[in-house]
């Protein structure tokens, strides 16, 4: 299924995981890794091809927070949420239901965006 | 533990800056959130994964591959180079082994300042990492086949070293990387999608086919029946290849800068050189490997000692010595056709392919495909969060692409490059390129109607210059020296008495 979709497994969990709550939300790497349970290594390969196809978006966070570094945030570009959806769509049925929540909330987002 | 964590962190820091700029950002992304995992292993093992990213990109990219080009590039010298200085061959070698080296190191320094680095992507990485390992391997064998060739020079001069094919070569080689590299850059060709795959996919098979037929080049029997097949091969495959090409560029609705039969002309000469090279290669490692295999040229002269004695000017052979010396003429001279169609191949190619981009235009059902510019969404909006070089790149590129339609003068362009890397927040970048058409935002060539514009002076001169300058100049230069034999090369000998 995943070779369908042309996406790895592990690339579909952080899709998902980009898609799941609010995807227009900006998220950042440590709690993408928690959420997929994907190491650091792992992760961050992905991402970066994800950005480089043009399908996550890549910023670093305003200001200079107190306590900790400036944070590296992504999200998935509306090119990536197609795509992040079509790929999901095909994927194991467990996820299908989480897409369909996701695609809820997106639709929801939508109309309030339209009104 | 906590020590070795921040040790870790140190040397991620640190290793950060092998990255190219548009990578280093991740790294920093990596080192920026390891606060907040949980100290410990967890952490060791977070900043070990950005260790390991860092690895992974910098083994990807260019370091690697320099790496990689001067062991090649000092295995080959190595090969080239011994010999004693008795053996004619040896200087020549000592020549174009170094030579060789210098062009391949030199030359994408020079193509880049005018067509931009590789392609993304892994078939021109691939392109052009193959070509370099063919070109490499094709040098190291020729000098391991001349060396075995005349190894005799250390009793007389056998084979008198001639220089001007082996500088020919030398340009010969020099244009086909030359059109490797502006064939897999970023700029100024634009083939579309499996062209380039395609050319080389052909010229590959035809070289396998052919050398299945001939290991040990033609030239060792011209009279053969191979001969016959690398005749129908080279009018064969670049018309195949021509049409195909131009058939699928006539499809294809991406933005192209080349019409249909350029396409075609490009991708027949790109498969002729890819089969010259590959067969040339082939060849020439066989017969350096195994020199025994070569068959004799022309059979031995009468044992009385035949022609020598009438004609002044020949060499005298030693009895004992001439078999040897026949096998080492044989050696010497086997492998050349393919050298031959190394400097002819991809003219030919590129003519044939002309006829070929021709036949396909005529052909019903084809029409030059539309298109206009990708209909991208604009891009988010991506307010107040801090703008990385990433997207300072992009934005430079789409006020570059603006003043090359002529949406931006010169000026403006200046100004507005000089506020790009002044923007701290994505929020400024934005306003940058606010009004300006959204589909330049991200694909910097915008697709223009064949018939509005049917000739791209700068590119087509980019593309032609690899092919049709150099080759015919070659060509002239090859008729201008002639065939030279060991009688008419005198002066060459003089000096070459002097390198000694």
């Amino acid at each position: 299924m995943a070779r369908r979709s042309g996406f790895s497994a592990q690339t579909l969990s952080v899709l998902a995981s980009l898609v799941e709550v609010d995807p227009a939300d900006w998220r950042h790497g440590y709690q993408l890794a928690k959420e997929t349970g994907l190491r650091s290594g792992t992760l961050y390969p992905i991402l970066i091809r994800l950005a480089e196809r043009g399908l996550v978006e890549a910023c670093w966070e305003d200001g200079q927070p107190a306590g900790r570094p400036r944070r590296h945030l992504y999200r998935l570009s509306s090119d990536g949420l197609a795509a992040a959806r079509a790929a999901l769509a095909v994927a194991a049925p467990e996820r299908r239901r989480r897409v369909a929540a996701a695609g809820r909330a997106g639709k929801r987002k939508v109309a309030v965006a339209g009104a | 533990m906590d020590r070795f964590t921040r040790m870790l962190a140190g040397l991620l820091g640190r290793s950060a800056g092998l990255l190219p700029a548009a990578r280093r950002d991740w790294a920093e992304a990596v080192l920026a959130e390891a606060g907040e995992v949980r100290a410990g292993a967890g952490r060791v093992a977070w900043l070990g994964g950005g260790l390991w990213l860092v690895a992974r990109e910098v083994v990807m990219g260019r370091v690697i591959r320099v790496l990689a080009f001067a062991v090649a590039a000092a295995g080959m010298v190595w090969i080239g180079w011994p010999g004693a200085s008795s053996n004619s061959a040896t200087p020549l070698n000592r020549v174009y082994a170094v030579g060789t080296v210098v062009l391949l190191a030199v030359l994408p320094w020079v193509v880049r300042r005018y067509v931009g680095p590789v392609r993304s992507g892994w078939a021109p990485r691939a392109a052009r990492v193959g070509g370099y390992a063919m070109v490499l391997a094709l040098i190291a064998a020729k000098t391991v086949k001349d060396r075995l060739g005349s190894k005799l020079g250390a009793y007389f001069p056998v084979i008198p070293p001639v220089w001007a094919p082996q500088i020919v070569l030398l340009l010969v080689i020099a244009a086909y990387v030359a059109g490797l590299l502006i064939l897999t850059s970023r700029r100024r060709v634009r083939l579309a999608r499996w062209i380039l795959p395609i050319g080389i996919g052909f010229g590959a098979v035809t070289a396998g086919v052919l050398y299945a037929l001939a290991p040990l080049g033609v030239a060792v029997d011209p009279s053969g029946p191979s001969l016959k097949w690398w005749g129908l091969a080279a009018l064969a495959l670049p018309l195949a290849t021509g049409f195909l090409a131009a058939r699928l560029s006539a499809r294809d609705t991406r933005p192209a800068a080349l019409g249909p039969v350029q396409q075609g002309s490009l991708a027949a000469s790109c498969a002729m050189a890819t089969a010259a090279l590959l067969l040339a290669v082939l060849t020439s490692v066989t017969i350096a490997l195994f020199p025994h295999h070569v068959p004799l040229q022309s059979p031995p002269p009468p044992p009385g000692g035949g022609c020598e004695t009438c004609d002044p000017n020949s060499v005298v052979i030693p009895p004992g010595l001439r078999h040897e010396y026949w096998v080492e003429l044989s050696v010497g001279q086997a492998g050349e056709t393919p050298l031959a169609v190394l400097l002819i191949g991809p003219f030919l190619g590129a003519w044939l392919g002309v006829l070929g981009g021709g036949l396909a235009r005529r052909s019903p059902g084809i029409s030059r495909g539309g298109g206009g510019p990708h209909a991208l969404s604009p891009p988010q909006p991506l307010g107040r969060l801090m703008a990385s070089d990433a997207n300072r790149e992009q934005v430079i590129d789409t006020l570059k692409a603006a003043f090359a339609r002529g949406g931006l003068t010169k000026e403006e362009l200046n100004v507005r490059t000089g506020q790009t890397f002044a923007a701290r927040t994505c929020a400024e970048l934005a306003a940058l390129t606010a009004d300006l058409p959204a589909g330049l935002t991200r694909t910097q060539l915008v697709r223009k109607p064949a018939q509005a514009q049917p000739r791209q002076p700068v590119d087509t001169g980019v593309v032609w210059s690899a092919w049709g300058l150099i080759t015919p100049a070659l060509f002239a230069a090859i008729v201008a020296i002639g065939d030279p034999t060991p009688t008419d090369n005198k002066p060459i000998e003089k000096i070459l008495s002097l390198v000694t």
